[in-house]
């Protein structure tokens, strides 16, 4: 790929920008104007970099994207099939913009103990301290252009903030809604965890139509000492579509994030999770599952870093390639020098499921402490063929034996979402997709 | 227990020495003249000039590379001296013959090699810098037909066979450093087994590195003939110096049909002071091609010297269920710096590879595995298992792990693990109680570490590896 | 057994310790003759085990006071590995893994270290091998112990084993075995006792640091000493265990708060 061609595709994907009217945050003004420097500064990643080493995104620079103008008209009934029963507090984007008619508010006794579900852009002055003290401080700009594109767009967006003790028990729905062709959206979240809090979050991005555009989030949790966020992260954009992810994570003393991210969608997709454990004792849980098939490309990278001692990090990604489908997994574990007693495993098991499909892996640690407990592992392979033949004696057919394994597969990871609804939904997905006609 | 692994890493080294022959040196600095200077003076036929002034231009056009996990200041190529021999003697027939300065060296290294040689039955091609000295037990292998001798030798001995496989396996611009060598290289040793012979003893050579900022560029090229075996032993020691020295050797091996070449290193060149000044830069390209079906080839490495190790021994498993190995053992101290591992390219069918990498690091140093994995889509059924250890003593040192594993066949399998350790003040406490002192706790638990490295190695240099790790981790207890 | 001329091997007098400066020993007063077997009993965190470690050397501890004697030598001079030589023996609670060091490997640099110690000659592999074997078949041990890491992925009671195992190969003047019995099943607890009992004679003794008076049924102690927040606060014969078995642990400190209110 050529620089010019980068230039071009980075105008077009900044078209628009310059429109955005100011906004009334000081902080995001300026967050604004140094992601435009950077966008700027910046060239669209190619496959010399080792970060993007298997996952050209040059497609993407062949289509010129635009900002979305109007939100399309949607009524709760062209969506409410993707509404879950237990989220009753539910924020909707369409193409990225806040529908509010759509959205649920949360509670009325969590709003009056000061937990906030909101539009960023609408986020009430007492909440002002904690948003410019937490947006944009979590995400590195610095060689992440699209997190600087996102940052650049950045005006509405999922705000969450749960004050000091509260436990918010039903789970929060965000629902991304994408129904344009050739647009580009910018979606935004930050979550706010204060001590002792504990929230459930579901990030959701799903489509009306199987059209070409692009997804570009960004999320940033923030947990406090001892807050515990549960995090299910679910990607079934249009199957032509571009959906880039970048989530940070920050967590402080005793604090627990636990999250299940899935990626179903997309033409190509990349999801970056980097998770700060910055606090004695915090605990991460990051597990993942890309079901992808066709000429999908499934991309995520993990960066698990711990800073302070005594922390705990587990993360299991899985993925089954189907087709001619391509999936990417880059795990990194990071121990510096002072996260003594760090215990941290890392297991990336791959199912490919054609002689087509193909699996680049690349699990890393990174150690400068001594006392620490650190495993990582990968896998590529088949069903096995022992618990194969078992089914068979009971008498199953060869083709629903393999079926059932490669649904168990995926299954263990679906298993791990804290949502009923939504892993029942999911488990029909899964099913459906692992059967062979 | 800090105190006492303090103590027990950090044992001098024993083999700092310069022994005095004196050695005709070429001027400093690398160009084309250089490079016909370096040939004439070995008598070199014109396509092997060419093959290395082929190599020098391909080189001019490459940068070093930098993304392993080492850092270092920036080598002058100008400032490096590409040639120096001992000044020509006269032939030898026996070690009777061999300057006395030379065996003591040898003496002082624990290496009596008049000895080991008679008693283990090794033949022992001495490099000594970069021309062979004296080779012995040549005749015997002769008998059945095995060319083992100096690189030099064979170009004019066996010059279609040199010709044939030079830059087979390890193309002149396959990367920076075997371009460099392609172009410079002096010497090296030459191996060459016949069809149907399985070599009958182990065949080593012995490196050193000898002469003040001489780069040292080593060309080694074992040919294994269809239904071969042979088990070849590199050993290296090298004297203290302040500057840093390049070494940049290339090795090539050929497996044909049911061939199978087992190549074992120990290597213990200086690796710079405590306080991380000096050493040896290593960096080394080794390449086995399983060329044949049923070939196997198998690369056991011990490293612990060299102020900067960057070595991948690596397998391509092009015949059918051919095999390859790599187990290593890379030991880090002070302020060492390796990367090392390997490259498993699987493109027959029914392909298996084998990974064991232990990585211990001690004081300042930082020790990183990268290995690759690779199965081409023509693989079908390859298996591939990579257990990769760390195991860390005291917490200023580090240790990475950069796997990466790239599958286009479906019928594969591949299995990765790694995982890291250390040498728990618990684990010295029950030693302890069992009236077992730190010292000997601490070798056994490192030996006990890599055990599934040191059983793949020749006796004797089992034991040598063994004391080896002792050498670098052991010392008196405070 | 109490005999009538031992002499003493232990002598520990206001002993202090502490760990990370919280103090769990606060003045043990104790005398250890040969031939005799003393029970050290009290409940979790009453100090037991850490006197236990203390003895052994262990380095987490601190002595913030008092004296321990052991045959004429101050034992604090000693380096734990010092000690060992010496024949001071602790049977773990929970014996560390050591993975890649074969047992028998290990088992048998511990012995010809002791060997050494007692101007013995060092037993080569062979000799070594028949030898234990016939101290494991003592201890109905399978032979496969020997090829495997010391204590990696041996179940409870095999770790226990092994720790006697290596007891009735270092042959120690003082044995002390923390919490042997925790974990046994109750064939497996007979088979230890009866090696400690074969062990134990009139030039050593032996420390057993348990919890429970189960074991006490199968070695019989000449002493039983009770502990309670660092310190020895009832000593008695074997019958004392029997009654804190009756009457709980509690028991002993109304008793303690009677004598104190009296």
């Amino acid at each position: 790929m050529s620089v010019g061609a980068d230039s071009k595709s980075l105008k077009n994907l900044l078209q628009g920008q310059s429109q955005l009217s100011a906004s009334p945050l000081d902080r995001v003004n300026q967050l604004r104007t140094n992601a435009v420097n950077q966008v700027n500064i910046l060239n669209l990643p190619t496959k010399h970099d080792e970060d993007w080493r298997f996952t050209d995104i040059s497609p993407l620079t062949k289509i010129s994207f635009q900002p979305v103008r109007e939100a399309s008209p949607l009524k709760n009934s062209d969506v409410e099939h993707f509404y879950l029963t237990e989220a009753v507090t539910r924020l909707v984007f369409i193409d990225g913009i806040y529908a509010p008619h759509l959205s649920t508010q949360i509670a009325e006794p969590f709003k009056k103990s000061g937990v906030v579900v909101s539009s960023l852009a609408a986020a009430s002055s007492e909440n002002l301290a904690a948003i410019e003290s937490h947006l944009g401080y979590h995400t590195e700009l610095q060689d992440n252009i699209f997190a600087a594109l996102n940052t650049s767009f950045l005006h509405e967006g999922a705000l969450i903030i749960v004050p000091r003790n509260i436990s918010v028990e039903t789970p929060i729905h965000l629902l991304f809604i994408a129904t344009q062709k050739e647009v580009s959206s910018h979606p935004r979240c930050l979550l706010i965890a204060e001590p002792n809090s504990r929230v459930t979050v579901i990030e959701d991005y799903v489509t009306l139509r199987e059209e070409t555009y692009i997804t570009n989030t960004v999320a940033e949790f923030a947990l406090a000492d001892s807050a515990h966020v549960d995090h299910v992260r679910i990607q079934r954009d249009s199957k032509e579509a571009f959906h880039i992810a970048n989530c940070s994570v920050s967590l402080a003393q005793k604090s627990n994030y636990q999250s299940v991210s899935i990626a179903f969608g997309a033409r190509i997709s990349r999801y970056n999770l980097n998770v700060l454990l910055k606090g004695e004792g915090a605990e991460c849980t990051a597990d993942g599952l890309a079901l992808i098939s066709n000429r999908q490309l499934a991309d995520t990278h993990a960066c698990i870093d711990h800073i302070k001692p005594h922390c705990t990090s587990h993360q299991l990604h899985k993925c089954i390639i189907d087709d001619a489908a391509h999936a990417v997994f880059n795990g990194k574990i990071i121990v510096r020098p002072d996260a003594q007693l760090t215990n941290s495993t890392q297991s990336n098991r791959n199912l490919l499921l054609t002689s087509k499909a193909r699996i680049d892996t690349k699990p890393q640690l990174e150690i400068f402490a001594d006392d620490v407990k650190c495993a990582h592992g990968a896998t590529i392979g088949q069903l096995d063929n022992e618990e194969i033949f078992y089914l068979k004696s009971r008498g199953l057919s060869e083709v629903t034996a393999r079926d059932l394994l490669t649904y168990a597969f995926g299954a263990e990871v679906i298993e791990r979402i804290p949502v009923a609804s939504l892993k029942l939904r999911l488990e029909q997905v899964v099913h459906k997709q692992t059967q062979r006609d | 227990m800090g105190a006492v692994l303090q103590n027990l890493i950090n044992k001098p080294y024993e083999h700092g020495f310069v022994t005095d022959i004196e050695s005709d040196v070429a001027p400093k600095g690398l160009n084309e003249d250089t490079i016909r200077l370096i040939s004439s003076k070995k008598n070199e036929p014109e396509w092997l000039l060419d093959f290395r002034l082929k190599a020098y231009q391909k080189w001019l056009t490459m940068e070093e590379p930098e993304w392993s996990n080492v850092r270092y200041p920036k080598i002058d190529f100008q400032a490096i001296s590409y040639y120096s021999s001992p000044k020509p003697k006269k032939k030898l027939a026996s070690m009777d013959e061999v300057d006395p300065e030379l065996l003591r060296t040898f003496e002082k290294l624990g290496v009596p090699m008049s000895e080991r040689a008679a008693l283990a039955g090794v033949a022992v091609d001495v490099i000594f810098d970069s021309v062979s000295v004296a080779t012995t037990y040549k005749k015997k292998l002769a008998e059945v037909g095995i060319i083992f001798g100096s690189f030099t030798e064979a170009v004019h001995s066996h010059p279609d066979l040199i010709k044939k496989y030079l830059g087979s396996v390890v193309p002149v611009g396959d990367n920076y450093y075997a371009a460099l060598n392609s172009a410079v290289f002096t010497d090296g040793s030459f191996c060459y087994i016949p069809k149907g012979v399985k070599c009958p003893m182990d065949l080593s050579t012995y490196f050193r590195i000898n002469t003040e900022e001489s780069g040292q560029f080593e060309r080694t090229l074992i040919i294994a003939e269809e239904g071969s075996s042979v088990s070849y032993l590199e050993g290296c020691t090298a004297p203290r110096f302040d500057t840093n020295q390049l070494h940049a050797a290339v090795v090539e091996l050929v497996a044909m049909d049911n061939a199978d070449i087992k190549y074992s290193t120990v290597q213990n060149w200086y690796a710079g002071d405590e306080n991380g000044i000096g050493g040896i830069y290593n960096f080394v390209t080794k390449r086995g091609l399983a060329k044949g079906k049923n070939s196997r080839i198998s690369w056991t490495q011990v490293e612990t010297g060299s102020a900067i190790t960057w070595k991948y021994p690596s397998c391509v498993l092009q015949g059918d269920n051919s095999v390859g190995e790599f187990y290593s053992v890379a030991v880090t101290n002070n302020y060492q710096q390796a990367d090392t591992g390997t490259k498993m390219i699987h493109i027959g069918k029914n392909t298996r590879s084998t990974i064991v990498s232990k990585g211990i690091s001690a004081g300042h140093s930082n020790n990183s595995y990268r290995g690759l994995v690779r199965i081409a889509p023509t693989a079908a059924g390859a298996r591939n298992f990579s257990q990769c250890d760390s195991m860390l003593i005291g917490d200023l040192c580090s240790a990475s792990t950069f796997p990466y594993i790239q599958t286009r066949n479906n019928s594969a399998k591949v299995e990765h693990e790694a995982s890291t350790s250390k040498i728990g003040e618990d684990q010295l406490f029950y030693f302890a109680q069992r009236g077992i002192g730190s010292e000997e706790a601490v070798s056994m638990i490192i030996n006990g570490f890599c055990k599934d490295v040191f059983q793949q190695l020749p006796m004797e240099f089992a034991v040598e590896a063994t004391n080896l790790l002792g050498l670098k981790l052991e010392g008196s207890v405070g | 057994m109490i005999y009538q001329d031992s002499k003493t091997l232990l002598k520990i007098r206001g002993l202090c310790a502490t760990v990370n400066n919280s103090e769990i020993l606060k003045g043990i007063d104790l005398t250890i003759k040969s031939g005799e077997i003393h029970a050290i009993m009290g409940t979790n965190g009453s100090g037991k085990s850490t006197l236990a470690k203390v003895l052994a050397g262990h380095t987490s501890y601190e002595i913030t006071g008092g004296t321990v004697d052991f045959e004429g030598k101050n034992l604090f001079d000693l380096a734990p590995e010092e000690r060992a030589r010496a024949g001071i023996f602790l049977g773990f609670q929970y014996p560390i893994e050591i993975p890649g060091v074969a047992n028998n490997q290990f088992l048998r640099l511990a012995f010809n270290t002791a060997q050494v110690q007692q101007n013995k000659d060092e037993l080569d592999p062979l000799e070594f091998d028949d030898l234990v074997r016939e101290k494991m078949k003592l201890l109905e041990m399978n032979p496969d112990f020997l090829d495997r890491s010391v204590n990696e992925n041996f179940s409870g009671g095999e770790k226990k084993r092994n720790e006697i195992l290596q007891m009735s190969l270092l042959d120690p003047k003082i044995a002390i075995l923390d919490e042997t019995d925790s974990g046994l099943d109750i064939d497996a607890l007979r088979i230890v006792s009866n090696g400690v009992n074969q062990l134990a004679n009139k030039d050593n003794a032996t420390i057993l640091v348990t919890h429970y008076q189960r074991m006490l049924n199968y070695i019989v102690p000449d002493y039983v000493h009770v502990m309670d927040s660092g310190r020895i606060v009832k000593t008695g014969g074997k019958e004392l265990a029997l009654d804190l078995e009756k009457h709980g642990y509690d028991w002993v400190n109304i008793e303690k708060t009677a004598a104190v209110g009296a």
